[in-house]
């Protein structure tokens, strides 16, 4: 036994082996790209590029980067036959793709193949939840990945303001009945992702387990049928969008002024905690959360 | 609900085409299977079609076997092993089977090394885990390096994943003479399936004498020499906790040439002796008596 234990105090490792740095972007699939792209221009966003290649939007908000994928073949795999829209993908910042995309091969994630046309960038991929994929992305500092995939929409700013100084807070995912402890593993061993305890929640969406990422800026959350929704079988999926904002009451002021619809029930309305927009398209909603500056 | 709820058959057991095995587990009163891999790529109609004809037996799978081989390889043998379990993953994932069942390896160009054996199996239960499929890692008893449950079970806890756990066979713990008291130390919810099967010799101390036996000549529960201790096995798991599928993994030349109906028929006797004789479970109410009272 050594004298100079270090262990005393069990100070949690906080381990980022892929160095993750935040959301570069997250993807919407659906075959009805004009319908959600005015969803999401009332929710703030701008369409600033278009894919130089496939039917693929970039929409843009502070400093949020948010993809429609129109594409026919992601748009089949993803959305269901209605048209309704899936979050098909988030790309995490990380230090180097290939490490990252390499080091989660070597743990265990099913790699999703690239359809990089000449010239366009060769982002790396694993399979996510459902029909989901997670991109890593290392080109964030020093140049834009949109730049070379993208060509900018004429007379359009290409950096527009966020209402509110919304930004991303994070993901939540709907999984199978029972199946929380097994996505906790998976993306505390793929991610370094670690267990949120159950007394701190944020918003008003309070249900489920909820994660943080190993760089602090973002957070996942799993919700499971509850267990009388005995019918519910419904594939795991990523479900929605949360966005942090200073003041949520402002955010909501300012987004119901574009229309925005919000859930307003005696048991869940827009508080300063939060608010949850009413889902559009049958499966779009955002979640606006409490978000200290 | 019906008596047999909870005990399976094994497609192994019975020769004769897909539709024809489930058919015959279904006329006996079963209502899962547990299925081979081989029974779905050697369908006429491939892999879609052997699907389809589980789906429409309305059976439900217990299970997916078998992945043989996979842990403690190295470099481009163990690249090829993980292609191989991406495949046996899709493919259970199609059939709609929750649990695949990973056999340890026999091979000698695998390492002895637990920890190293604990991390391929957790790359496989990584694997698995967004396909919705647990790992049930089952020691054979001519295993290389893990040939005892208990060894298995070392190896599953080493690993620590929620959807690896740990694949009973009562005729390896019996060929291998592995104590049972050492079942009491096993977590119940981390043991994702028991296979059940008996056999006629007394002894199989040799690794040749446990490969033939199993692959050729093992018999129904109740049927063969271990009758009590199987019973023992069956009770002590039930007195842990155990409450998940018990299926019959015999592997037997005779019942290949005998009609489906006849082979079924003793896998029911066998569940009824578990049933009735082993477990003394209550018999199940009568179906209307499940019906919900009017509001």
């Amino acid at each position: 036994m050594t004298l100079l234990s270090t262990h005393r105090e069990s100070v949690p490792e906080m381990p980022n082996r892929l160095a993750l740095e935040g959301i570069e972007f997250i993807e919407y699939a659906t075959s009805r790209p004009q319908a959600l792209g005015q969803v999401l221009e009332n929710m703030g966003f701008r369409p600033v590029a278009r894919h130089r290649s496939r039917e693929v939007t970039l929409y843009r908000q502070g400093g949020m980067n948010l993809v429609v994928n129109a594409s026919p073949d992601d748009a089949r795999v993803s959305a269901t036959a209605d048209g309704e829209a899936v979050i098909s993908a988030v790309a995490f910042r990380v230090r180097d793709a290939l490490q990252a995309h390499t080091r989660c091969m070597e743990l265990g994630a099913w790699n999703v193949s690239s359809q990089a046309q000449a010239m366009e960038l060769h982002i790396p991929a694993i399979h996510g939840p459902g029909a989901s994929r997670f991109y890593f992305v290392d080109r964030w500092q020093e140049f834009s990945i949109y730049d070379i995939d993208f060509k900018p929409i004429p007379t359009v700013d290409p950096h527009p303001q966020a209402i509110a100084g919304m930004r991303y807070f994070g993901v939540v995912q709907y999984i199978g009945a029972g199946r929380s402890t097994d996505w906790l593993a998976y993306f505390e061993h793929m991610f370094d992702f670690s267990l949120v305890p159950d007394d701190q929640r944020f918003g008003i969406l309070p249900k489920g387990k909820l994660m943080k990422s190993p760089c602090g800026q973002f957070l996942w959350q799993l919700i499971e049928p509850d267990p009388w929704m005995d019918a519910d079988e419904s594939p795991e999926r990523l479900q929605r969008i949360g966005l942090g904002a200073a003041n949520v009451s402002a955010a909501v002021t300012a987004l119901k002024a574009r229309g925005v619809e919000f859930v307003e029930s005696t048991r869940l309305h827009p508080e300063d905690r939060g608010a949850l927009t009413r889902s559009a398209l049958g499966s779009v909603s955002f979640e606006l959360v409490h978000q200290d500056p | 609900m019906n008596l047999l709820d909870g005990f399976g058959m094994d497609t192994i057991t019975m020769a004769g085409s897909l539709e024809a095995k489930l058919s015959a587990m279904k006329d006996a009163g079963f209502s899962q299977v547990m299925l081979m891999a081989r029974d779905l790529v050697s369908h006429p109609g491939g892999v879609p079609a052997a699907v389809e004809a589980v789906q429409s037996s309305g059976l439900r799978p217990t299970g997916f076997q078998v992945l043989r081989d996979f842990e403690g390889l190295s470099g481009h043998l163990h690249a090829y092993k993980v292609d191989i379990a991406r495949s046996m993953l899709e493919m259970c994932a199609a059939t709609g089977s929750q649990v695949l069942l990973a056999c340890s390896s026999t091979s000698r160009h695998a390492t002895d090394d637990l920890d190293h054996i604990a991390r391929d199996l957790k790359k496989l239960a990584m694997m698995a885990l967004p396909l919705g499929i647990k790992v049930a890692f089952e020691g054979l008893s001519w295993g290389r390096t893990v040939n005892q449950f208990t060894t298995a079970w070392d190896v599953v806890c080493r690993a620590d994943c929620p959807n690896l756990g740990i694949g009973l066979d009562s005729f390896h713990i019996f060929a291998a003479n592995t104590p049972l008291e050492a079942v009491d130390d096993l977590d119940p919810s981390k043991i994702f399936l028991v296979q059940l099967s008996d056999f006629m010799w007394n002894e199989t101390p040799t690794f040749e004498d446990r490969m033939t036996t199993a692959r050729t000549f093992r018999v129904f529960p109740g049927e063969g020499v271990h009758s009590e201790a199987l019973a023992d096995l069956v009770l002590r798991l039930d007195r842990i906790g155990y409450r998940g599928d018990y299926s019959f993994e015999v592997f037997n030349d005779d019942y290949q040439q005998l009609p489906l109906a006849t082979v079924a028929e003793r896998a029911r006797k066998s569940a009824t002796w578990l049933h009735d004789r082993v477990l003394h479970r209550s018999a199940p109410l009568p179906a209307w008596t499940l019906k919900r009272a009017p509001l």
